[in-house]
């Protein structure tokens, strides 16, 4: 349905204009303190439009903005804004996550701005955190309103500017550098996807991969015919970029540095949020412009699923800074992700979907716990030096627990609808063929799943239970900081009851435009 | 029979109500509510609740034979065509009755038993929880909210066994500084906790496997349309030859959880919890879900296979025959390990497994006589099944609590150190007795007539192997209860601790036990009220084609076997109680002090397991760090490295002059040209 005002834009112009409010006011600390709680709340509103949207009933068409931006005579489409059931997801997982965390960002990069400036470091202020926040939020957000090929790279290009100078500005260690290697290699990686989008652009005469019929956005659909003998090398080109952005096994190299050394607002954001945007571009667009080459090439994608999936769990097993764990972790879910998507199948997609989400509401309840000792236990990060702040901080170890929850797949979290749904895509694509198969996935998912459950488990032992391995002087205090962990957390249990919506949205997007054309 | 539909509220308050009781738990604590009394009320209130449900279904169950469902009008989750509600067969009206009245005798019981207790609030939130996700478990219609309450129960146990998870000595399990193969055979609360959510959660992802499978071959999770498409699904899968396989991993994860031979070991350990959490995993949740999942689809598995084909009668059979021998195995080598253990709640563990093994052999046994299409014989052995979840659950239960005291009485978990209780405690010593004469299965108690139940059923398998290592099992067992009650109530500690004021437990803590205790002697009494219940129970239970015997029948073997673990018990006693010195023993022979290290250290297993996957995965973690650093060192060091040496080479070789830079570029313009050239 189309929307009778422009709330998409809306939702993307209004906090960049609270963001440039706040830099103009960068000197009133106050001002800027309540314009990021303003924007904050505005965050919320695409989730408000999502719940809207799945209230309304049609699920199996799609809102979209009225307005948007004609370039067909340029030859590259049409910029809408929209959210059908696919995005859906993926835009709660944004909203959610970029509004608790910019409540939460408040106390921590004050904090961390007043540690910078002591160590004499030049520092922007706070009103510059709140802009690039913003737009590092809104960016994202407009990821997953996109339409069109070009429209979504803009964006993409938004995320990676904010998010740099935020690691850039704000980060720890040698923060200068570990910004440069993030923005240079995920950077090689958006290059590599724009020439794949350019070449396509170029054969085909539009960038859409949804247009606008009878009120709604539709997909395009297969463009095999027209390429012809270039799908293969705009696949490759696309898919590869996307894996870069998406920190797969083998490309993951800039992802630790990264999440590690930024700071935790922005840790929260760039590995519950940016790098799964990544899988649902390959859902989006690469398997609806590339049905059977996928096809081919799916024993490869799952293969590559399984080595990132067990990869990133065992060598998350051994890191000791909490942050950096937290890192190879989503290295690891990322993994899953892939996994669902590569079984091609609607369970497995829709599975790959709410691993989004999970993954959002999982990750960013553990970042921001990381970031409670970081603000209230002098930098501690080190779980070498954790152990027992259960005990201290017994609101904090339940919150963390539920995110690990998430991860893992346990009820009551909505981590276990996606385990479940990305196993039966498993189940539906492969594992019911013959007796080999059977045995060897099911080993292979043994092994995966209790890999995530030990580090998960692991590493709650490490840092909350036994006795405390430093001195730890401090307490739990219930303030807004930790509150917008548990708003977070709200949602994941939330979401596993009423899961209804978003999975039957999904399914209805999924079957219309990828499995239809798989024919099956 | 008849069917009755229900609103799902109406029955589904059996496992909502614990759930519910846990949710107001968890917001009273975030409003910093900390008064242990409101958490002790709520707790036990909710579970009462669910007993009182569960009664009245058991009621309308046997009594007016009805099998209820209850399950909302639409669907929880359309793709999957789920509902939310409630499955009342016999079974499950069975289970949800004993689960929930145990489960709230051990919530009293704890009341008493965790005052003052640092995370009392916690674990009143965990036992609610745990409970309710049992009683969903039971109660479920189908298969995803069943995995719900499996999960459930794994993260509840995860937290209650962790409970104490400052990992205070006190709270270890095993002798401190002990080792196995050059593995430490001790183990810390945080620790025991993970052991047993990672060794389940590997039989769990079997399960997951199993059920999601069976969404595509039996297009339903509605555990009654499982049943009646068994025919169906089992015969495509036998005819692919993957029948066997498939069986055994829809089942690992009961299996797992269970706690049967090589997963057992996470229930060991599981001792660092409080006492009453222990009582509750042994007796009511956690390792009873294992069984009842077994209880629940081997009737299943036996129809289907029947309907579907020879084949699959052939590969159901290798299936029954896998479990049985696992189970028998479980039995004869817990049972092995409990005679020597000498911390009380291990001999309790060991005996936990040992009996979970028999309810798992017996309904395994009845399996194997899908060869020959005997209906009767798989009903006869869901009883036996069935009997013996609910005569040890008791006896279990009673055991686990008087355990609690005897630790709390004597601060220490070693039964060197508890002696003479008897003289100070005149009705545990009684309810001691009843629970481990129900143990030792001595007539009349009600462990008599479910072991005799399940002898038989072995027995009439034919399978001499298994049934002579069960039997043996039995004597080790009267063994091993009879050395423990002498040892902690009729005869001075072995070494002497500091001084304790030894006296009666308090009303609430004495109360649950001695009622369980009773309890396991009046059932047995009555066994043809017990039995007959039973009975009816398991006829109307999914896939059950036959009225079942609950009548023990009396022959040689009964006879023999009996009068053996009389004098078996009586023979142990007086042993103990003449204080022989059985360690002298071991001192003088290299043999028997080298078996006793054998059976002390649990036959190795733990630590072979330990060398074969956790050191096995360490191994590939170590070889993955290298990996890690070795992609990294590429990325962020060869590759600069090798641009800045290339960068310094050109320069050096161009050195800004004009004629080689205009070299360069007609060359490489005539290999662009030729490739459009050519490539085009």
């Amino acid at each position: 349905m189309l929307l009778s005002f422009p709330a998409l834009w809306l939702t993307i112009l209004l906090p960049i204009l609270l963001g440039v409010l706040a830099w103009l006011l960068g000197k009133y600390e106050s001002a800027v303190k309540a314009l990021i709680y303003l924007s904050g709340f505005v965050l919320l509103v695409p989730l408000a439009l999502v719940l809207s949207y799945y209230a309304s009933g049609e699920i199996s068409k799609s809102i979209v903005d009225p307005i948007y931006i004609n370039l067909v005579s340029y030859r590259i489409g049409t910029f809408y804004l929209g959210i059908d059931g696919l995005s859906a997801p993926i835009v709660i997982g944004i909203s959610i996550v970029t509004a608790f965390v910019s409540f939460y960002g408040i106390k921590y990069m004050t904090k961390r701005i007043e540690e910078m400036k002591e160590e004499n470091e030049k520092v922007p202020n706070l009103g510059v955190y709140a802009f690039l926040y913003n737009i590092f939020a809104v960016t994202m957000l407009g990821i997953a309103y996109s339409s069109n090929l070009i429209e979504f790279y803009i964006f993409l290009e938004g995320t990676l500017i904010s998010s740099f100078l935020l690691i850039a500005y704000y980060g720890y260690g040698d923060r200068k550098k570990i910004s440069l290697l993030y923005f240079v290699w995920t950077h090689i990686g958006a290059v590599l996807l724009l020439t794949g989008i350019l070449y396509f652009g170029y054969l085909v005469g539009s960038f859409n991969y949804m247009t606008l019929l009878n009120g709604s956005l539709t997909p395009i659909g297969s463009e095999e015919a027209i390429l012809g003998g270039a799908t293969t090398i705009i696949a490759l080109l696309m898919l590869i970029g996307l894996f870069v952005k998406m920190a797969v096994f083998g490309v993951h190299m800039w992802l630790p540095y990264a999440h590690a050394e930024a700071p935790t607002p922005i840790s929260a954001l760039l590995s519950p949020n940016l790098i799964g945007l990544a899988g649902y571009a390959i859902a989006r667009f690469v398997f609806q412009f590339f049905p059977t080459t996928m096809l081919t090439w799916r024993p490869y994608l799952l293969t590559l699923a399984f080595v990132t999936i067990i990869y990133g769990g065992l060598v998350a097993l051994r890191q000791k800074d909490f942050k950096r764990f937290l890192a190879y972790s989503s290295i690891s879910q990322m993994g899953y992700m892939l996994l669902g998507l590569a079984t091609l199948t609607s369970y497995g997609i829709i599975g790959a979907m709410l691993i989004y989400l999970s993954h959002a509401i999982g990750k960013a309840i553990l970042f921001m716990s990381a970031g409670v000792f970081i603000t209230e236990l002098k930098n501690l990060r080190d779980i070498t030096k954790m152990g027992g702040l259960a005990k201290k901080y017994p609101l904090t170890a339940a919150l963390a627990l539920f995110g690990f929850m998430n991860l893992t797949g346990l009820p009551p979290s909505v981590g276990m609808w996606s385990e479940i749904l990305v196993v039966m895509g498993l189940v539906q694509s492969y594992m019911l063929r013959n007796l080999a198969s059977l045995i060897g996935f099911t080993a292979l998912l043994i092994v995966s799943l209790t890999l995530t459950g030990a580090y998960s488990f692991i590493m709650m032992r490490r840092i909350f239970y036994g006795h405390s391995r430093s001195k730890i002087e401090g307490s739990e205090k219930i303030d807004v900081f930790k509150l917008s962990i548990l708003g977070v957390a709200i949602f994941g249990f939330v979401f596993f009851l009423v899961i209804n919506p978003l999975i039957s949205s999904l399914n209805t997007s999924v079957i219309t435009f990828i499995i239809s054309s798989l024919g099956r | 029979m008849i069917t009755v539909y229900s609103n799902w509220f109406e029955w589904s308050s059996i496992w909502l109500s614990p759930f519910i009781g846990a949710g107001i738990l968890a917001l009273l604590w975030l409003f910093n509510v900390r008064n242990e009394k409101v958490y002790n009320i709520i707790s036990v209130l909710s579970i009462f609740i669910s007993s009182i449900v569960s009664s009245v279904a058991l009621y309308d169950v046997l009594i007016k034979h009805e099998i209820i469902v209850a399950e909302t009008s639409t669907y929880w989750v359309s793709l999957l065509k789920i509902k939310v509600g409630t499955y009342l067969d016999g079974l499950g009206a069975i289970m949800s009755t004993i689960v929930s009245w145990l489960s709230f005798l051990i919530a009293v019981y704890s009341v008493e038993y965790m005052k003052k207790d640092w995370g009392v609030q916690r674990y009143f939130f965990f036992i609610s929880f745990f409970v309710g996700s049992m009683l969903l478990l039971v109660t479920a219609s189908n298969m995803i909210l069943m995995f719900i309450g499996w999960e459930g129960t794994g993260l509840a146990s995860y937290a209650l066994i962790g409970h104490w998870y400052t990992d205070e000595e006190e709270y270890w399990v095993g002798v401190p500084g002990r080792k196995a193969l050059g593995l430490p055979m001790y183990f810390e609360p945080s620790t025991s906790g993970i052991r047993a959510i990672l060794f389940t959660r590997v039989g769990d992802v079997g399960f997951l496997v199993g059920f999601t499978s069976l969404f595509f071959i039996a297009n339903s999770f509605s555990i009654p349309t499982i049943a009646s498409t068994a025919g169906t699904w089992m015969g495509l899968l036998a005819s692919k030859g993957m029948l066997t396989a498939f069986l055994l991993i829809f089942t690992l994860g009961a299996l797992a959880k269970s706690a049967q031979f090589p997963f057992h070991e996470w229930l060991v350990t599981a001792m660092t919890g409080p006492t009453p959490v222990s009582a509750l995993i042994h007796a009511a949740t956690m390792v009873k879900a294992g069984v009842y999942y077994i209880l629940r689809f081997a009737p299943i598995f036996f129809i289907g296979a029947i309907a579907a084909s020879s084949l699959a009668v052939s590969q159901t059979q290798e299936y029954f025959y896998i479990v049985a021998g696992l189970a028998v195995t479980t039995v004869f080598i817990m049972a092995t390990m409990a005679i020597v253990s000498n911390e009380f709640k291990l001999i309790l563990a060991y005996s936990t497994a040992e009996y979970l093994g028999y309810m798992i052999l017996a309904v395994a046994a009845g399996g194997l006589f899908v060869v020959t299409h005997n209906y009767t014989a798989m009903a006869d052995a869901e009883l036996a099944g069935i009997a013996m979840l609910l005569a040890h659950a008791i006896f279990k239960a009673a055991l686990f609590l008087i355990a609690g005291y005897a630790l709390h009485a004597t601060d220490s978990r070693f039964i060197d150190y508890m002696g003479n209780f008897s003289k100070y405690m005149k009705v545990t010593t009684i309810s001691m007795w009843l629970a481990g004469l129900s143990l030792a299965a001595i007539p009349p108690f009600s462990g008599f007539f479910a072991k005799e139940l399940v002898l038989e059923n072995v027995a009439k398998t034919g399978y001499l192997g298994i049934y002579i290592f069960a039997v043996l099992a039995v004597f080790f067992t009267a063994a091993y209860i009879s050395r423990l009650i002498i040892r902690v109530f009729h005869s001075p500690p072995y070494q002497e601790s500091k001084e304790h004021h030894l006296h009666e437990a308090p009303i609430l803590m004495l109360a649950p036990y001695t009622i369980l205790a009773l309890a396991a002697l009046v059932l047995g009494i009555l066994w043809f009220y017990t039995g007959k219940g039973l009975e009816i129970g398991i006829f109307e239970t999914l896939g059950i084609q036959a009225s079942p015997a609950f009548n023990v029948v009396v022959d040689a073997s009964t006879i023999i076997i009996t009068t053996l673990i009389v004098i078996d018990f009586a023979i142990i006693a007086y042993l103990y109680i003449r204080r022989y010195n059985f360690m002298a023993m071991l001192d003088r022979s290299s043999v028997l002090k080298s078996l006793h290290t054998f059976l002390y250290d649990r036959w190795f297993i733990n630590s072979a397991l330990y060398y074969l996957f956790l050191y096995s995965f360490m191994g590939l973690s170590w070889l993955m760090g290298v990996i890690n650093t070795a992609i990294d060192l590429f990325y962020h060091y060869v590759i600069p490295k090798a641009g800045e040496l290339a960068s310094k080479g050109l320069r050096a070789f161009f050195r800004g002059r004009t004629d080689y830079l205009i070299a360069l570029y007609i060359i490489m313009a005539s290999i662009v040209i030729l490739i459009v050239f050519f490539g085009w």
